[in-house]
C-alpha cells in the first residue's frame, strides 16, 4: 500500500522538530529554546522545505514549560518570522500532571496539529511517560473539539495496537496520521525490517511519518521516503549532522532530507499542499 | 527541597550560556532540561527516588548522607 504511494509520485511532507523537551543547548548550542529563537528556526526550516514545525515550549534557560501563554508566545514568533508553516504542538510531558498536557491545545488560534503519544515509554532509568488510554482519549477529545489534527506518535509496536484501538473508539476521519518512531530504550529497534513491519500494521488508509532518533534519522527518513511515507527531522531528535559533527541548525537537517527526496523523485510539499495531503 | 547537587550556573569548564542552567555537582556537568525537573522536585518528582545520578552518589557522599542536608530525611522517600 505505502510503496504504491512512492510509485505514484505522491508528495512528501517534511516536519521539522525544532526544539523538543529533553535535551537543550547543553547538547547542541544551535538548538533553539526561546520563542524568538524558535520563531526564526521555524522560518529557516520552512524556507528549507519543512511544511510542519513540531514545537515544545521552554523557559528562557531551556527548561520545560507547559503554559498556554508560553505556547502562544512561540506561535506568535513563528507567525512573525515564518510564512505559512503548519504549527504542531506537543502534548507530551513525562512526569508532569495530565492537566498540563492540555494547555498547548488552548492557544488562539489553536495549533493545526498536535502530537498524541500512543502509550507508555521509559525515560532515563527511573521515569516512565505513562500515556494511559484515558489520557490519550482525553487529549484526543480536546483536539477534536478544537479542530486539531492528531499526530499519533508510535514509539513501539504495542502502540500500533493503541492506534487501532483509538480508531475503534473515535472517528478520526479519512486520513489518520501516525509517526513511526525508532531508536533506543522502549522504542522499536531501529532496523529496516521493523519499519516495514510497522507500515504493514498501520490501519488501512493511514498516512505515516518516519522518525529515527540520533544516527538513525537520515537512514530512516530515506527509507520512509522510499516506502511512500513522510519524514520528520530536527534537533529534537538528533543533534548531529554526521558522526562527531553537531548540526548547525534545524534547516541544515531539513535541507539534507529535501535533497534525498528530490533524488528519489518525490516532491516536497509546501505548507498549503501539506494541508491538502493531511486533510487539515 | 531540591537536590543538594543542583546549582544554577552560566558557565562550567568550556561551556557557557546566556541564562543560568541546571548544573549537577555529582555528574559535574550541565544536565538536560528534563532532568532539571527531577533536580527541582517539580510536579511529584523526587530526586532521591527518580534520579539515578543522585542515588549513585548520595550513598558515598557524607555531606549528602548527613540527615541535616539529606532530602531523604524523615523517611518519606
Amino acid at each position: 500500500m505505502s510503496y504504491e504511494r512512492f510509485l505514484a509520485d505522491d508528495p512528501v511532507v517534511v516536519t521539522a522538530a525544532l526544539t523538543g523537551g529533553i535535551h537543550g543547548k547543553e547538547a547542541n548550542p544551535n538548538l533553539p529554546e526561546t520563542p524568538e529563537e524558535i520563531g526564526k528556526a521555524a522560518a529557516a526550516a520552512e524556507e528549507a522545505g519543512a511544511a510542519i514545525v513540531h514545537v515544545h515550549a521552554r523557559t528562557d534557560n531551556g527548561e520545560r514549560a507547559f503554559s498556554t501563554a508560553r505556547f502562544q508566545e512561540i506561535d506568535d514568533a513563528i507567525r512573525r518570522y515564518a510564512d505559512d508553516v503548519v504549527i504542531q504542538h506537543t502534548t507530551g510531558a513525562t512526569a508532569a500532571p495530565t492537566e498540563k498536557r492540555h494547555r498547548s491545545l488552548r492557544t488562539d488560534p489553536p495549533p493545526e496539529m498536535a502530537s498524541l503519544d500512543m502509550g507508555p515509554l521509559n525515560r532515563y532509568d527511573r521515569l516512565t511517560s505513562e500515556n494511559t488510554i484515558a489520557t490519550i482519549d482525553a487529549l484526543y477529545d480536546e483536539m477534536a473539539d478544537r479542530g486539531i489534527k492528531p499526530e499519533m506518535e508510535v514509539f513501539n509496536d504495542g502502540h500500533l495496537n493503541e492506534v487501532h484501538g483509538l480508531l475503534d473508539r473515535r472517528d478520526l476521519g479519512d486520513l489518520p496520521y501516525a509517526t513511526l518512531i525508532f531508536g533506543p530504550g522502549t522504542l522499536t529497534r531501529p532496523r529496516p525490517r521493523n519499519l516495514l513491519n510497522a507500515v504493514d500494521n498501520l490501519p488501512e488508509g493511514a498516512l505515516f511519518n518516519t522518525l529515527g532518533f540520533g544516527r538513525h534519522q537520515l537512514p530512516f527518513a530515506t527509507m520512509g521516503i522510499l516506502l511512500g511515507g513522510n519524514v520528520r527531522v530536527g534537533l529534537e531528535d538528533n543533534v548531529y549532522y554526521r558522526q562527531g559533527e553537531l548540526a548547525e541548525s534545524n534547516a541544515q537537517l531539513v535541507e539534507r532530507v529535501v535533497r534525498v527526496a528530490d533524488e528519489l523523485g518525490r516532491e516536497v510539499v509546501t505548507p498549503d499542499q501539506a494541508r491538502d495531503v493531511l486533510g487539515l | 527541597m531540591t537536590c543538594p547537587y543542583l546549582s544554577y550556573r552560566t558557565s562550567a569548564d568550556s561551556e557557557s550560556f546566556d541564562e543560568a542552567r541546571a548544573y549537577c555537582g555529582a555528574a559535574e556537568r550541565f544536565v538536560q532540561p528534563m532532568r532539571a525537573d527531577i533536580c527541582n522536585d517539580r510536579f511529584e518528582l523526587d530526586h532521591a527516588e527518580d534520579c539515578g545520578i543522585y542515588v549513585e552518589h548520595a550513598s558515598d557522599d557524607p555531606d549528602v548522607s548527613d540527615p541535616a542536608v539529606s532530602t531523604t530525611a524523615g523517611g518519606d522517600s
